[in-house]
């Protein structure tokens, strides 16, 4: 899915799409993950400095994911129309930093667009590069609701592996040969 | 103007640097990894079992953002008692060590690493929550520090510098 890393442009902005939150899936997430009362409950929100109810910022920010992760499948469907071989990317191993700005309100619309910043090939994990991932949304009003910086890894394309590698990747597969290489 | 919600909740006075926070033990089953997945991480190793086993990870596994929001709850189903908070203000260092797996059970601790008081909000101090979550062989799967507010009881009360 996805470019591969050889392909992938830093600094170009691409727009994911928008989400209008409604006060019933705020209140669904939050119940489950960010139970507290200016999140779950719209009687007793307006007694909190925000004045009423507001969205989890987790919830905002998995919804950002959601809409990346469709990205990066609209991008692997073009890439296959055009009858070409998509790329891999790969687990993230994680989020530098997020900052929340603005609350999210019912009805409000974010639009979520995400730049790599960098790129650059990882010295850890052979045949992978690693990029880093700026996420930004924004409402309606052109407010900033949070940024993200995070990390993901990316295929590359130009990368002949070793013997030993091919051996692994293949011995990985196998599945008593993989419980025998997992075994912790 | 005291907020009727929150006026018997802990505020930040009753809080200290290094208090802990158990997590308690929550069993990460099929059926959430799958619901999760479905409304905000629709990739195939977190929704179809078959195609996760033939993976690199050799099964199913939760989520990233799922072990977060899960940890989240935990935090605030194991706080000593209701927190006044008055917001999340971000947070960095977010780490996924290790993949929680199907049938995983989470735990760990959350520790608050840093007090101080907001110099232009009185009203408010600022606390950092180190995560610290782990699997039933006790391997880290997730950290992360999160900056939150917290209402103080006394906003009068002299604006110390940080707390450590």
């Amino acid at each position: 899915m996805t470019r591969w890393f050889e392909d992938i442009t830093v600094n170009e902005p691409h727009a994911l799409g928008s989400h209008t939150f409604s006060e019933e899936e705020m209140i669904r997430f939050s119940n489950k993950y960010d139970n507290q009362y200016y999140h779950t409950d719209p009687e007793l929100a307006p007694h909190s400095h925000f004045g009423g109810l507001i969205a989890s910022g987790w919830h905002t920010a998995c919804v950002g994911h959601r809409y990346m992760v469709d990205f990066l499948f609209e991008v692997e469907r073009q890439l296959l129309d055009a009858g070409e071989k998509p790329g891999i990317s790969g687990p993230s191993p994680g989020i530098n930093s997020m900052s929340f700005t603005t609350p999210v309100r019912d009805g409000d619309t974010v639009s979520y667009e995400m730049t790599i910043t960098s790129k650059r090939k990882s010295a850890s994990v052979p045949g992978w590069g690693l990029l880093i991932v700026q996420i930004k949304a924004t409402n309606q009003r052109g407010e900033l609701v949070y940024t993200q910086e995070s990390a993901g890894f990316s295929k590359l394309r130009d990368f002949k592996p070793t013997l030993k590698m091919r051996f692994m990747e293949w011995a990985i597969k196998q599945p008593l040969l993989r419980k025998f290489l997992t075994k912790r | 103007m005291t907020n009727p919600v929150t006026k018997n909740y802990a505020h930040f006075e009753d809080l200290f640097v290094d208090q802990k926070i158990d997590l308690g033990a929550t069993k990460v089953t099929k059926e959430m990894i799958f619901e999760f997945a479905t409304e905000f991480d629709p990739f195939p190793f977190h929704l179809d079992e078959e195609a996760a086993n033939a993976s690199l990870l050799g099964g199913l596994s939760a989520s990233g953002w799922h072990t977060g929001a899960i940890a989240l709850a935990m935090l605030l189903e194991n706080l000593p008692s209701k927190l006044a908070t008055a917001g999340g203000v971000g947070f960095t260092n977010l780490k996924w060590k290790r993949p929680v797996m199907v049938n995983d059970t989470i735990g760990g601790t959350v520790t608050i690493s840093e007090m101080r008081r907001v110099k232009s909000r009185p009203e408010w101090g600022l606390i950092t929550l180190d995560f610290d979550i782990r699997n039933q062989k006790d391997q880290q799967v997730m950290t992360m520090s999160l900056k939150n507010l917290v209402d103080v009881r006394n906003p009068a009360a002299p604006i110390g510098e940080a707390l450590k």
